[in-house]
């Protein structure tokens, strides 16, 4: 019978969010450990991943520990998707599942990180930095939305590890890019928009949202990762600049 | 494979010559250097070609010629993993060189292999005989190993430990030292104005990400990143690393990987692989700092045209 798998994850980011989905796709049991983000670079999670950074995995069935979400997947994928519900086993199909992973690992991730630290995080406002990631990250969608032409998922004609792999980045869109409250920033990018509400409306999103509200309460924090008490982004980036202002 | 022959503008079908002023190479057998071309490169279907990498033997007892790599490609650390993976496996490929500074890889039928409009790209002929077209540095080092490291000289069998743990550090290097040290290029070096919190950032989350690796290496028995060989983990950052002083870091100040990085520029792979599709001069280029400023001067102009290009759309 197979072990739980033991999840070590922050809950406010996207990344470890795309491995309980692939878990919960396949119905693989797991425990999650979750901690709070300040003790990322502090023992023991540094003895775990020595680069600090949610989520790693450890399989007991294996004894393997590994980092870094994409090769999390592609390990999830390899052991425990022997009925190719999320994958394909002919070497095309195999190889675009691979170019979109990293297509989402060094793209997608990175520049909607970099959007939402200059755009909402950072208390110092810099024009030039923020438009740089806005841009690129219209850039991004503007590719996903090319490549979504008359496609229903990236690569064949089902869901697959690939396409779910976007899944919780898009999800923190309006955030990176400062959506305002109702509207919904891949309204521009209709392919896109389409394939995440699909996405979104899989039972294993809806189960990863009640989870990580869960774990998000848990730290006193709100859904949107806010912390509680606080309403809007921008009453939040007052609370950012007015704590920095307090460590100087 | 044990010969290369050169093919002339001549052998290739007209309709599928494309109108860029491309400077194509083939590339060979390990004992032979690469051969520059002055012609133009188009796509062709096996059963149509008359134009082979291989010997005259080999290509007639063959039908279907596997490989029939593409590399399309630039002088970048991303560039160069590539053509670095390619020589240590020994593999024939043909290089088309894509000039960045003119935004060619924003262009129609360049999309059309990689529509994120980024290089490396890379075709070939798949199993199935149809072409494949790849993009994404590290998709591409998986399907070059997956598909031609039988004897897993640059990487490990799939399911074992070294094979995920490889994994790890390839996505390390494509998620994290890449995006990462490229801010800091931008900002050190392109940004239209300086902003000493954006270069700050960048160069210190770069040498955060270099002290995991330094510290990595220090425990590691074989001095490589995985296991006791060299594999696409190492390949993937080697030109990243050798271009650390572009980005404002210091290798000095990370003694274990600066080791590594020479350890591995001593390699022939490497050797051969980092001059595709153009000599790669970084090293050289960093010891004269004036040089290096009018270097990033002139890179600002057509860097900038081309973030001007990408919003547009």
């Amino acid at each position: 019978m197979t072990k739980p798998i033991t999840v070590w994850l922050t809950p406010p980011g996207p990344n470890p969010w795309k491995v309980i989905t692939i878990l919960e796709e396949l119905q693989v049991p797991y425990v999650i450990h979750s901690f709070k983000f300040d003790d990322v670079k502090k023992p023991p999670f540094i003895d775990i991943n020595p680069n600090g950074r949610v989520p790693a995995i450890v399989d007991p069935n294996t004894n393997l520990l590994l980092w870094e979400s994409g090769a999390i997947i592609q390990y999830l994928e390899e052991v425990y998707d022997t009925d190719n519900k999320l994958t394909y086993d002919s070497l095309n199909e195999k190889h675009l599942l691979n170019q979109y992973l990293h297509f989402q690992m060094s793209g997608q991730g990175p520049y909607f990180g970099q959007c939402g630290w200059f755009n909402a995080l950072h208390s110092e406002k810099l024009p030039s930095a923020i438009d740089r990631y806005v841009k690129e990250d219209h850039r991004l969608l503007g590719v996903l939305n090319t490549v979504l032409e008359d496609k229903t998922w990236l690569v064949g004609d089902k869901c697959t590890f690939a396409d779910l792999a976007f899944l919780p980045w898009n999800t923190r869109l309006d955030m990176a890019l400062l959506t305002p409250p109702g509207e919904d920033p891949l309204a521009p990018y209709p392919n896109v928009q389409a394939w995440q509400k699909r996405m979104e409306s899989r039972a294993s999103w809806k189960k990863v949202l009640e989870v990580r509200s869960k774990l998000m309460d848990e730290q006193g924090l709100q859904p949107n990762g806010i912390p509680k008490g606080i309403k809007t982004f921008q009453e939040y980036e007052e609370h950012i600049a007015s704590a920095n202002e307090a460590k100087k | 494979m044990s010969g290369v022959r050169v093919g002339s503008r001549g052998l290739f079908n007209a309709r599928c010559l494309r109108r860029r002023t491309a400077s194509s190479f083939v590339s060979s057998s390990p004992s032979l250097p690469p051969i520059y071309l002055n012609s133009i490169f188009c796509s062709r279907t096996p059963s149509t070609s008359s134009y082979s990498l291989y010997s005259t033997a080999t290509a007639a007892a063959t039908t279907m010629s596997r490989p029939d790599i593409t590399l399309y490609t630039a002088q970048t650390p991303n560039g160069i993993k590539i053509s670095i993976a390619l020589e240590e496996l020994g593999l024939p490929y043909k290089v088309e060189k894509i000039d960045i500074t003119k935004n060619t890889q924003k262009e129609p039928w360049f999309l059309e292999i990689n529509p994120n409009g980024r290089i490396p790209a890379l075709t070939d002929t798949f199993t199935d005989g149809s072409k494949i077209r790849l993009f994404e540095s590290g998709s591409i080092l998986t399907y070059l190993a997956e598909q031609y490291d039988k004897d897993h000289k640059i990487s490990y069998p799939q399911g074992t430990r070294e094979y995920y743990e490889q994994n790890s550090w390839l996505y390390f290097q494509n998620a994290g030292v890449g995006p990462m040290q490229g801010q800091a290029n931008h900002f050190y070096r392109y940004a239209p104005e300086r902003i000493e919190y954006g270069v700050n950032r960048y160069i210190n989350e770069t040498r955060r990400l270099y002290s995991v690796l330094d510290a990595h290496l220090a425990k590691s028995k074989s001095g490589y990143l995985v296991g006791d060989h060299i594999s696409i983990a190492d390949i993937s950052h080697w030109g990243w690393v050798a271009a650390a002083g572009w980005a404002g870091v210091d290798i000095e100040e990370f003694p274990n990987l600066k080791a590594w990085e020479e350890r591995m520029a001593a390699r022939e792979g490497v050797e051969k692989g980092r001059h595709v599709p153009s000599p790669h001069t970084i090293k050289e280029v960093l010891k004269d700092k004036a040089k290096a400023e009018k270097i990033a001067q002139e890179s600002k102009g057509w860097i900038q045209q081309g973030m001007k290009a990408d919003a547009k759309h």
